[in-house]
């Protein structure tokens, strides 16, 4: 038998205080599709990076064609042919889809750029492949999808044998996936081999050849899905048993909490993005909202809690209006955030835990009185609300950057519940977090739901939307397109009214093969 | 539970003041290698700096003297970085708050003392805080660089100054310059306090050190130093936790302006006496240099505000009695803050210390 | 009175005044599309012009004084490049330095090499580029006059200025250097995952900055005055800045923006002329370019978008 591939032995990489991967072992042959499964922090990107020549390992080898090779840089990595596609996309928005292909390997003579034959390279390949984009648009006007393949294409126009595909879904309605996947399948009939990272099962089941799974940085078990099932992998992924559903009460809908009338809203670029939003969220609910990124979720939100000015409607909050609120005012007035992105929006990193826990309240007895804060109030309140949720810190003087991100949104969580408000508005709440810091997060939320609050998610995560909302609003460029009572509804319906449903107001994803008539 | 915490504590104070220490000594040995280089005597050079600075109570008060203002100006920049600001137009703030106090001293020589001072005082950093509230606004609403903008008004304060005391406030004669103030507005020299000969150091050193001490309790312990850092560290946080990020970029750089308005104010009614064209010797780009080996700590800012006036009292005898240039003293404030910002060559130069100190723990 | 300010040489002297903006102007372009924020360009212009005067008076020639000169400000750079591309210092503490160093260099080898502080003596200069003689009378005579004086009277840095204003503005548009250069300051994670260097590209991008500075430094000095005051760039360098902001991060931008400042200042320059007709103090002339830089980043930058790494270190991994 030929020799693999691609074949990493004893891969060892080290950061200050971690050990992030522990002498990994890999084999990839030709053609086929191993699933690199794992909890977020398990160490899977990194031992992708290392393939990559991002990192270099501090011990072990790597082997291209049963040869052994030093990854020193990614110029390397691709002169072997080896391609990635990463969870954060390395595409530069103001240049366009050609300019982002050809980078690093731009057809020239003597300097100059020949963009004509460039063009004409990328349209060629994306026919080839069925990778439909627009060769001239600017990649910060094209949707994440279109994003994605053009980052497949420029690891094609480098001809990689060998594609690394870091957590692909993460940002793609169920359809899309599909198609990605129907693609992947493609290019292994044509001899690549691909390497697809991911933390969920289903997609594993779906379509891998082969599961390597990892955990806290070793490889804890290889198998084929044919062998296995979900529990299975899960037990593997995680290392206990998990419970997938949530057991939730049915609800008990009180008052109007919010109460949101033909809501119009402006992104940065002074478009609309959120165009005319209606809905109402009573006292004891949870009201998810599901839709691809980049559909006004984050203008929403902003707008609801003063971060952003609204053009058009109203927003009532217990009966006030709030609609010009600012976010202290809306603070002030019972609506907690806990925002999509804890390191932009969420934290101040530098601050220790009580500076933290204080923000948003800072201003308000018993932490502050005339201007004046009273550090031993806010340090019995921090110790108190670090013990209740749990937030792991050997001393709450630490700055909060040093914290895991696990107990980062956990602090989070502390400060917005813990100040008792009415409405929760929880963008995106578990993004990146390992298995039991999620339930955490769930059972928090629920519990507030519990006791008679209202709450707001918006989460890319079909499964999040699933299991914790009593009712489901789907959102498609910037409208409510429809809405769904808990448990009404498939993935598949979800994801499509996610892209516009009746397939008639599809954008350029129509293009390829007729991608959604086939799931209609 | 507690003692651990404490020496935690001692040790990271010790730690913070080890990595400005190094590189002050960095600057110093790389200033050796160039005025060694070029012919002259490093040794030499140095030991006469410090008997310029240090040597007796006349050049003592004159260390404290030249840290005077360093101390504010310092001040103004170290408290500008900690909201996220960098006032590198200090000097200009500077300028208005020496014109109010030469303007204003003429009008309160018949207020007692302390009042008049005090007003002056008062005055002069709400002129440095006008001084710096347009490139504030610029700032907050449209984003354009306080980098530029303050450096800009520091020229147009410069000429305005400049226009003043050629024209409108021209004392009588052909030099330039405002009329003087009478003695007994001025702040009291320490001579004066206690009888012993300090120069022309005068209280103004003082009021400076209370200055830092209160701006270091504003940036600790009240809202408005809170808000300050929040918006310095993370804008967006800050935003999403209620602050207004506009509001406080205003607020804080206008802190800083008048600052420095008050560095202007004590060389006025502390030293010249008047205004005119050429009263600052680019305090507020020093005070650039005394934030940063500081780290913005303004209790730092009282230490590094006396180094760079001991580099600037002793640089005259230095030139005197070794021939040295006294212009390298700004390549030596340039090395500070170049081994202070990129803090890895001194951590590297102490790593062996450190490592030895853990073995010994 | 009106046709006693619009001559040939008001034009001729915004040109001449803003070709070291323009020069120092493009070198903080080219620096910012890489991703580094350059406010040394006022330092680096200093020691172009110091060094300048000491090449040209030590060798007596002018040219060997542009050389030295370039090298200088290009040195100075590669301080800025180690500090902020491997150390991963602030870049605008770092240029603080620079700028302060540069002070300090220059003043302390003024009195080293010429043993005094203030000016040096007057070196060797660049004389302009063409002589023509043409008609002097009539309309034709006014004609010649106007095309010579706004084209052809200049010394060989203002053309090379204009030179690299265009070139650059193609290079960076048209050519494989532009490209990576826009994506270096854009995006440089994604710039490496293509396998671009990032310190390569950053570094050789702040050493032209470097240079460019230099370059200005020299026309100041051995093209316009003649010789070496200390801190004669007077903010230049920040100027410079304020026009590559307004000439949204493009070589061509950044000169015509810097022809604005330099008509300004030509045009307060020629209003002196008339202080007994126009009463306004000279200072208040003396105000206007820092003026119009202010009033410029007030209107403009609210709408101009900067690369979006700039300022960021660069960390693998």
């Amino acid at each position: 038998m030929a020799s693999p591939l691609l074949e990493l032995r004893n891969i060892t990489k080290r950061f200050p205080g971690v050990l992030a991967n522990d002498s990994v072992s890999l084999k990839l042959n030709k053609g086929e599709i191993v699933a690199l499964l794992g909890e977020n922090g398990a160490g899977k990107s990194t031992l992708m990076n290392v393939v990559y020549g991002l990192l270099s390992p501090d011990g072990g080898e790597v082997f291209v064609d049963g040869e052994p090779v030093e990854l020193k840089s990614p110029r390397q990595a691709i002169d072997l042919g080896i391609g990635m596609v990463h969870q954060h996309f390395m595409l530069i928005e103001p240049l366009t889809v050609t300019e982002n292909i050809v980078l690093g390997n731009e057809p020239t003579t003597a300097g100059v750029i020949d963009i004509r034959k460039a063009r004409a390279d990328v349209v060629e390949i994306s026919e080839r492949y069925g990778l439909a984009v627009d060769p001239d648009a600017k990649i910060i006007d094209l949707p994440v999808g279109a994003q994605q393949r053009v980052e497949i294409l420029k690891a094609l126009y480098r001809g990689a044998r060998i594609l690394i595909l870091d957590e692909p879904t993460a940002v793609l309605t169920p359809q899309e996936v599909k198609e990605l996947f129907g693609v992947v399948r493609q290019l292994v009939t044509e001899g690549l081999a691909v390497v697809l990272i991911t933390h969920k099962l289903e997609e594993v089941m779906a379509s891998s050849d082969r599961v390597v799974v990892m955990r806290d940085g070793k490889v804890v078990g290889e198998t084929k899905p044919s062998d296995t099932d979900m529990s299975g992998l899960a037990r593997m992924m995680v290392g206990r048993e998990v419970v997938f559903r949530i057991e939730k009460k049915p609800t008990v809908c009180g008052d109007t909490v919010l109460n949101v009338r033909n809501l119009k809203v402006l992104d940065d670029r002074h478009l609309e993005a959120v165009k005319g939003m209606t809905f109402d969220i009573c006292a004891g609910e949870i009201v998810a909202i599901a839709g691809v990124s980049g559909n006004g979720q984050t203008q929403l939100i902003e707008a609801l809690t003063g971060l952003r000015k609204v053009e058009e409607g109203t927003i009532s909050f217990l009966g006030n209006d709030i609609t010009h609120s600012s976010a202290r005012q809306t603070i002030d007035a019972g609506v907690s955030h806990v925002p999509e992105d804890r390191h932009r929006r969420g934290l101040v990193l530098e601050f220790d835990l009580a500076e933290n826990m204080i923000l948003g309240d800072h201003r308000k007895p018993p932490f502050t009185k005339r201007g004046i804060m009273d550090p031993q109030a806010i340090a019995q309140i921090t110790e108190e609300r670090v013990e209740e949720y749990d937030v792991r810190s050997p001393s709450i003087r630490i700055a909060a950057a040093n914290l895991s991100g696990g107990n980062q949104q956990k602090l989070v969580l502390a400060r917005e519940v813990g100040r008792n408000p009415e409405l929760l508005v929880a963008a995106q709440p578990t993004r990146g977090l390992d298995v039991g810091a999620i339930e955490f997060v769930h059972s928090r939320i629920l519990a507030e739901r519990d006791s008679g609050k209202g709450v707001l998610l918006v989460s890319l995560e079909l499964e999040e939307v699933q299991s914790l909302a009593d009712r489901i609003l789907v959102v498609f460029e910037g409208r409510i397109v429809k809405e769904f009572a808990a448990g009404q509804a498939s993935d598949e319906e979800l994801g499509y009214f996610m892209t516009g449903g009746g397939g008639t107001k599809l954008t350029e994803n129509s293009d390829t093969e007729g991608g959604e008539s086939n799931d209609a | 539970m507690r003692n651990p915490i404490t020496s935690v504590r001692l040790k990271s104070v010790l730690e913070q003041l080890a990595t400005p220490f190094v590189s002050v000594l960095l600057a110093f040995a790389i200033g050796s290698i160039v005025i060694w280089a070029v012919g002259y005597d490093p040794i030499l050079a140095w030991t006469s700096l410090l008997k310029g600075a240090f040597g007796d109570a006349r050049r003592l008060g004159d260390t404290m003297l030249r840290a005077t203002p360093l101390i504010f100006t310092g001040l103004a920049v170290a408290y500008g970085f900690r909201a996220g600001l960098f006032n590198i137009g200090a000097e200009g703030q500077l300028f208005l708050g020496g014109l109010s106090a030469a303007w204003l001293g003429l009008l309160v020589v018949d207020l007692p003392r302390g009042i008049g001072i005090a007003i002056m005082l008062v005055a002069g950093a709400l002129a440095g805080a006008a001084w710096a509230f347009i490139p504030a606004l610029l700032k907050a609403r449209v984003g354009a660089h306080e980098v530029i903008t303050t450096m800009m008004f520091t020229f147009i304060g410069r000429y305005l100054v400049s226009y003043l005391v050629t024209g409108p406030l021209k004392a009588e004669g052909q030099i330039p310059q405002t009329v003087k103030l009478a003695p007994e507005t001025m702040i009291p020299k320490f001579s004066e306090t206690f009888g012993i000969d300090f120069g022309r150091a005068h209280w103004g050193f003082v009021i400076g050190i209370a200055v830092c001490v209160l701006m270091w309790w504003i940036l600790k312990y009240t809202t408005t130093g809170y808000e300050a850092r929040a918006v310095g560290f993370n804008q967006w946080a800050a935003e999403t936790g209620g602050v207004s990020v506009s509001r406080t970029i205003i607020k804080s750089l206008c802190i800083s302006g008048a600052l420095a308005g008050l560095a202007g104010v004590v060389e006025v009614i502390g030293v010249q006496g008047r205004l005119f064209d050429q009263f600052s010797s680019g305090f507020g780009f020093t005070g650039i240099a005394v934030a940063l080996l500081a780290r913005n700590n303004p209790l730092g800012v009282i230490a590094a505000a006396i180094l760079f006036g001991a580099l600037s009292a002793g640089a005259g005898t230095m030139q005197l009695e070794a021939d040295v240039p006294q212009k390298v003293i700004f390549i030596i404030q340039a090395l500070v803050i170049f081994f202070v910002a990129a803090d890895q060559i001194a951590k590297w130069v102490l790593s062996p210390f450190k490592r030895k100190g853990a073995e010994n723990a | 009175m009106l046709s006693d300010i619009i001559t040939p040489d008001l034009f001729a002297a915004a040109v001449r005044i803003a070709t070291p903006l323009a020069l120092a102007a493009i070198g903080g372009t080219i620096c910012e599309r890489s991703g580094i924020v350059n406010i040394a360009l006022e330092g680096m212009m200093l020691v172009g012009a110091f060094a300048g005067v000491v090449g040209a008076l030590a060798t007596g020639s002018a040219w060997f004084g542009v050389l030295c000169a370039i090298l200088a400000g290009a040195l100075l750079a590669l301080i800025h490049a180690f500090a902020s591309i491997n150390l991963r210092t602030d870049q605008v503490v770092s240029g603080t330095a620079i700028n302060i160093l540069a002070l300090g260099l220059t003043g302390f080898f003024m009195e080293v090499i010429y043993g005094h502080p203030g000016t040096t003596d007057s070196a060797p200069r660049l004389m302009p580029v063409f002589n023509i003689s043409g008609p002097t009378e009539g309309v034709l005579g006014t004609i010649w006059t106007w095309i010579n004086g706004v084209f052809l009277s200049f010394t060989p840095i203002v053309y090379i200025a204009i030179f690299i204003a265009i070139f650059g503005q193609w290079a960076l548009f048209h050519t494989r250097w532009g490209l990576r250069l826009r994506a270096l300051g854009e995006h440089p994670r994604a710039a490496d995952t293509v396998g671009i260097s990032v310190v390569r590209g950053r570094y050789s991008a702040v050493l032209m900055s470097g240079a460019l500075g230099g370059l200005a430094g020299a026309n100041l000095t051995l093209e316009q005055v003649g010789s070496f005051t200390e801190d004669m760039t007077n903010g230049r360098g920040f100027i410079a800045l304020a026009a590559n902001i307004f000439g949204r991060w493009t070589p061509g931008g950044s000169y015509l923006a810097s022809l604005l400042f330099g008509f300004a200042d030509a045009l307060q320059i020629k209003l002196q002329l008339f202080r007994d007709v126009i009463k306004i103090p000279s200072q208040f002339f003396l105000m206007l370019p820092y003026v119009l830089t202010v009033v410029v980043l007030a209107g403009v930058v609210g709408r101009a978008v900067a690369p979006a790494a700039v300022g960021k270190p660069y960390e693998k991994g």
